[in-house]
C-alpha cells in the first residue's frame, strides 16, 4: 500500500465526515462497481443489488462517523456493510418466498449436497471466480459463511460435520483464497 | 501465544471479509492493537482484497441514474439533518408560537370580552345617568313650559286687563265698603263700557270666600237690585267679565249662596259705589 494511498484515503474520510458531496462523488465513482459487485454475489437481483447498493451508499454517508481507520481500511468497512445488508435481505422474508416460488425445488436440494448454487449469470464476479477454483467441500463453506452468512455453528449442522472439522476447512479455504487473490 | 502462527490462523481473513465470531474479532482486535505485525499482516490482506474486488467489479455495473437516486437521498438527508438541529430549534419555537396562537386568540377573546363587559358597564352608568339626567331636564322642560303658559295667560291678563283701563270709554265705579260691611276694608271696582255697556269687576280687596258661599254683584237699576253676575275671583290682578248691564245708578257686591241668589241679601253686602255722571 502506498503512503499516497494513505494519505488520500484519509483525507477522503475526513472531508467524507465534513460531509462533503464532492468527496462523495469521488467515493461512488471510484468504489460502487465493486460494491454493486460483492451485492451481487450474495443477491441474485439486479433491481434488489441496486437497492441495496443506494442502501449502502446511503448508510456509508450516515455513518461515515462511525468508521474507525485503526480497525482497518475504508474499503474493508465498506464491504462489510455492502456484504450485512445482502445477507439481511438474502434472509429477509420477502426474499425467501420470492426466491421459493422461483426455484424451490433446486435450491433446497442445492444447500446440503455440496453442489455449486451459484447461477450463472454471477459466476465470474468477484470472489466467485477464486471459489471456483477451491476444492468443493472448501468452496461450499466459504459459500454458506461469506455468502449466505452463517456462523460455523449452523454450518456444522447443515454439512452435519463437526465443528472443529468447519472451523479447520475455513481456515484452509481462506488462505488458499488469499493466495489465489495475490 | 506465537504471532507468526495467529497471523497464519485464517484468521485476518475471517476478520477482513466479516465472517469472523464476535470472540475471534475481539480478540484479533486487541492482538491488532498490541502487535505492529499483525496489523501489517492484516493491512496488506486488506490492500489485496481491495485492489482484487476493484480490478474484477464483475460484468453488471450499477445504473447509472442510481449516483443521481443517491445524491439526491444523501441531500435530501444532508438537508434534514444539519436540520434536524437547527430545525428542531426552529421547529419548537414553532410549536409553542402554534399553540401560542390560540393561546394569543384566546387571550384576546377574553381581554375583548373583559374590556367589553367593562365598556358595557361604563356605557350602561353613563345611560342610566344620561337617563336620570334627561327625566329632569324634560320635568323641567315641562315645568317652564307650563310656568311659561302660566305666564302667557298673565300677561294675556294683563294686556286685557290694560286694553280695558287704557279704553276711553270705560267708566270706572270705584265701590267703597259699606259701614254695615262684614269686612270694613272691602273694596272692588266696577269698569263700564259705556259703549257696549260690557261690566267687568276688579276685586280690589275681598275676604275669601268659604267654599258654599260666592261673592254675587248687583247692578241697582231705579232703586231695584239687578243680578249682573256670581264673581269668580281668580289669582292676581284679573278682570272678571260680569254680565252686560244697559242701564244702572250703582253697582254692590253681597256674599250669596253658592249659585247665586235672584235676590241680594242686604245684611251681606260688603261693598257698594254710585255710577257718577
Amino acid at each position: 500500500m502506498a503512503v499516497q494511498d494513505l494519505h488520500s484515503e484519509r483525507e477522503l474520510v475526513l472531508l467524507l465526515k465534513e460531509k462533503n458531496n464532492k468527496a462523495f462523488g469521488y467515493l461512488y465513482d471510484n468504489y460502487s462497481a465493486a460494491l454493486f459487485g460483492i451485492i451481487h454475489q450474495i443477491i441474485d437481483d439486479n433491481e434488489l443489488a441496486s437497492d441495496i447498493l443506494q442502501e449502502v451508499f446511503i448508510n456509508i454517508w450516515r455513518r461515515i462517523e462511525t468508521y474507525d481507520p485503526s480497525k482497518g481500511r475504508l474499503f474493508t468497512w465498506m464491504l462489510n456493510i455492502a456484504r450485512n445488508a445482502s445477507i439481511d435481505t438474502l434472509r429477509s422474508k420477502n426474499y425467501q418466498n420470492s426466491k421459493k416460488n422461483q426455484e424451490l425445488p433446486d435450491d433446497v436440494n442445492n444447500i446440503g449436497s455440496g453442489t455449486p448454487i451459484i447461477q450463472a449469470n454471477i459466476d465470474n464476479i468477484g470472489l466467485r471466480k477464486i471459489l471456483e477454483r477451491l476444492k468443493p467441500e472448501h468452496r461450499i463453506l466459504i459459500e454458506l459463511a461469506y455468502f449466505k452468512g452463517y456462523t460455523h455453528e449452523e454450518i456444522s449442522k447443515i454439512e452435519s460435520i463437526p465443528l472443529g472439522t468447519v472451523k479447520t476447512r475455513i481456515r484452509n479455504a481462506l488462505l488458499q483464497l488469499k493466495e489465489y487473490l495475490q | 501465544m506465537n504471532i507468526q502462527d495467529y497471523i497464519l490462523s485464517g484468521i485476518i481473513e475471517s476478520y477482513v471479509l466479516g465472517i469472523a465470531s464476535p470472540e475471534d474479532r475481539a480478540e484479533f482486535e486487541s492482538v491488532c492493537a498490541s502487535h505492529p505485525e499483525v496489523r501489517k499482516a492484516r493491512d496488506e490482506f486488506e490492500a489485496t482484497l481491495e485492489a482484487y474486488f476493484m480490478n474484477h467489479p464483475g460484468t453488471i455495473k450499477p445504473a447509472s441514474e442510481l449516483r443521481d437516486k443517491i445524491f439526491a437521498e444523501i441531500n435530501r438527508t444532508a438537508d434534514d439533518s444539519p436540520k434536524r438541529e437547527t430545525i428542531i430549534a426552529p421547529i419548537y419555537p414553532l410549536q409553542p408560537v402554534k399553540r401560542g396562537w390560540w393561546r394569543f386568540v384566546a387571550a384576546a377573546a377574553i381581554i375583548l370580552l373583559l374590556g367589553s363587559t367593562v365598556l358595557n358597564y361604563y356605557f350602561f352608568t353613563q345611560y342610566k345617568e344620561y337617563s336620570i339626567k334627561y327625566q329632569e331636564l324634560s320635568s323641567s322642560q315641562i315645568q317652564m313650559a307650563s310656568a311659561n303658559q302660566a305666564l302667557q295667560t298673565k300677561l294675556q291678563d294683563y294686556e286685557s286687563a290694560m286694553n280695558l283701563m287704557k279704553n276711553p270709554a270705560m267708566a270706572i265705579i270705584k265701590m267703597n265698603s259699606v259701614p254695615s260691611s262684614p269686612s270694613p276694608n272691602s273694596l272692588a271696582t266696577v269698569y263700564w263700557d259705556t259703549r257696549n255697556k260690557d261690566v267687568y269687576l276688579l276685586a280690589n280687596n275681598l275676604p275669601a270666600t268659604v267654599t258654599d258661599k260666592q261673592y254675587q254683584l248687583w247692578a241697582i237699576v231705579d232703586g231695584k237690585p239687578v243680578d249682573a253676575g256670581l264673581v269668580e275671583i281668580k289669582e292676581g290682578l284679573s278682570f272678571i267679565k260680569m254680565k252686560n248691564i244697559q242701564r244702572a245708578q250703582a253697582f254692590a257686591i253681597t256674599l250669596e249662596k253658592k249659585g247665586g241668589s235672584d235676590a241680594p241679601t242686604p245684611a251681606a253686602m260688603y261693598v257698594l259705589g254710585k255710577v257718577t255722571g
